[in-house]
């Protein structure tokens, strides 16, 4: 089960010309326990690949399996049932809110998918509870709080659909670091928590090398690295691939090159001040 | 929602693109007047008058460089009014005389079968015909050449009447209306939408003396095609954000798509605003004030081909009152 993509290409139609958004992705994605990282450039087909996740997008070419259900479907066969299993928030997901209070707004997702109104309030519930919306904002408007909040607010219709899979692209886009690292902090507990499989695009390595297990590099529609984060950041490669050293890599590196203390991958601050700590006692 | 057309703009270096916009704007609105002017009769001056002006019309398009199909696609939205038209003249006037001997018309078993296995045929085959206006035109006329000539089984019958005035009355109104849209068409396919509005403004411009804000009005209208492409995509993120909570528009009841609409409706509304004040922000920022005078990167100038073509056109208007007069 889970997503499988079996040879896709996707190209968006112009009006002389079709541009490639992704070729030849095969990729393979468990339903649960993964912690995902899309990285790329800007224009190299992230928002496009996530989009085939819960069947926004049907691929041009190839296949597409989510949970069982082969894309493009059949005639007549119905898809609409893949978003639920398949929550996807987009980018600056506070612009989709319209409800009159917030409660609603978390509401409008399960009540979609044929839940009853008690269940959906149920769920609701949890999901503001999940994303730290206190119960005092319930029955207020959603356009009148920050936009930190309005954000969490959205985040939560999405989880109130109780997905198995939850995808993200960029959720962190925009907002100061603390809230950065809460917002984080909010999926890394789900992950570890409900053990769901969680993708997420990012163009802030950091937050990568912290949270992700998984890495998928995309360059121009291709797909040229699916492996673990350790992998990626030793790769020979990796300066082909256009990306940025973590922080805490960074530091190391200069550390060797300067100072003399031997390289050691830390992907993030904690495990890098207690390795630091522990050179300097020796 | 990618087949919006309005002001689509083709680059081209042809004369009629290069042709002042005043000068372009002017010249149509005259020859629109012209061919409204055409009386409907079946006379010959307007029948011959009319066919120029659409032969005209067609030198002109082959002149631009505009393809021809694009012109002719502009003619899409139109083409169930005007085969509606043309039918309810030709049904309608029962003047002159007779052009074929009276056609009995049944409305039978057979031919109610006959049309209906058309119209499936029609739906089926329409996607690997091109010329699909043309295909629309011979479906209609199938449907009542289906009636006339499967009698059996009949329920009841009636007979049609072509007279030779409604035969020419349907097809002068008919090339009427092409025309009509074919120069308009032209107009926004080799014209700037910014040239398009300073055309608009400098037309305008006289009435600033009854205080007309004749400029606020031009800016507004660009401003407004300008965003019609941005809020067009936010529209479609929206969608797909609300389908992700699971919004099926595409299938679902009556009931379901009020509350679907509105979930689309109120996230651009409030997207819309947002962006208005931040455009409205950037452009005081970089010294927008209403009402000031603001100079042009690009400058007009009148030349000789402009001042032809405004000649001609006015030439034409008055060969058509002219000939309307002695008639």
């Amino acid at each position: 089960m889970g997503i499988q993509f079996k040879d896709v290409s996707y190209a968006y139609k112009g009006l002389k010309v079709n541009y490639d958004a992704i070729q030849h992705i095969n990729l393979n994605i468990d339903e649960k326990g993964e912690f995902i990282a899309i990285i790329g450039q800007t224009g190299s087909g992230k928002s496009t690949l996530v989009q085939h996740m819960n069947a926004l997008l049907l691929p041009n070419s190839g296949n597409v399996v989510v949970f069982g259900q082969n894309l493009p479907p059949k005639k007549k066969e119905k898809i609409n049932y893949l978003r639920q299993k398949v929550g996807l928030v987009f980018q600056f997901p506070e612009y989709q809110l319209f409800e009159e209070t917030i409660l609603k707004d978390i509401m409008f997702g399960p009540k979609n998918f044929k839940s009853t109104e008690a269940q959906a309030t149920e769920m609701a519930k949890k999901a503001a509870k999940i994303v730290g919306i206190d119960e005092s904002l319930y029955e207020q408007s959603p356009f009148r709080i920050s936009g930190g909040q309005m954000r969490r607010v959205a985040i939560a219709g999405i989880l109130a659909m109780e997905p198995e899979i939850l995808v993200l692209d960029e959720p962190t886009r925009g907002l100061d670091p603390k809230g950065r690292r809460d917002l984080m902090a909010i999926f890394k507990e789900l992950h570890e928590k409900e053990n769901k499989t969680i993708i997420l695009i990012s163009h802030d390595m950091d937050l990568v090398s912290e949270f992700a297990k998984r890495v998928i590099v995309l360059k121009e529609g291709l797909l040229v690295f699916d492996g673990t984060k350790e992998k990626l950041f030793e790769h020979p490669d990796f300066d082909s691939f256009h990306l940025d050293l973590p922080t805490p890599l960074k530091i190391l590196k200069y550390l060797e090159k300067n100072v003399g203390i031997s390289y050691q991958p830390k992907y993030d601050f904690d495990s890098l001040l207690s390795y630091l700590k522990e050179v300097s006692h020796e | 929602m990618n087949n919006i057309t309005i002001g689509q703009f083709i680059p081209g270096n042809s004369w009629l693109h290069k042709l002042d916009p005043r000068i372009k704007l002017l010249s149509l609105v005259i020859l629109l007047v012209g061919t409204f002017l055409i009386p409907i009769s079946v006379s010959a001056i307007p029948l011959i008058t009319m066919l120029i002006i659409f032969v005209g019309i067609m030198i002109l398009t082959a002149s631009s460089g505009i393809p021809m199909r694009k012109v002719l696609n502009g003619l899409r939205p139109i083409v169930f009014l005007l085969t509606f038209t043309f039918f309810i003249q030709l049904f309608y006037v029962k003047t002159g005389s007779l052009v074929f001997d009276p056609i009995p018309m049944y409305i039978s078993l057979t031919s109610i079968v006959g049309i209906i296995l058309f119209l499936i045929f029609y739906n089926w085959s329409k996607k690997y015909i091109k010329t699909r206006i043309l295909y629309f035109f011979f479906a209609a006329f199938m449907v009542f050449f289906i009636q006339a000539s499967l009698p059996y089984v009949g329920f009841t019958s009636y007979t049609l009447y072509i007279y030779d005035e409604g035969l020419m009355r349907a097809g002068f109104i008919f090339v009427r209306i092409t025309n009509v849209i074919i120069m308009t068409s032209l107009l926004t396919f080799t014209t700037m939408t910014t040239d398009l509005n300073y055309g608009i403004e400098s037309l305008l411009k006289p009435l600033k003396v009854i205080k007309v804000p004749v400029d606020v009005i031009a800016m507004m209208l660009s401003l407004t095609l300008r965003y019609i492409p941005t809020l067009l995509g936010e529209t479609e993120k929206i969608m797909k954000a609300q389908a992700s909570r699971g919004v099926d528009f595409k299938e679902s009841k009556l009931k379901d798509k009020v509350v679907q609409i509105i979930s689309l409706l109120i996230p651009v509304f409030v997207i819309s605003f947002k962006r208005a004040e931040d455009l409205g922000n950037a452009m005081e920022v970089r010294g927008y004030i209403i009402g000031a005078k603001r100079t042009r990167i690009d400058q007009y100038t009148i030349g000789f081909v402009d001042i032809l073509s405004l000649v001609m056109a006015i030439v034409i208007l008055g060969l058509i009152i002219y000939s309307k007069v002695i008639s």
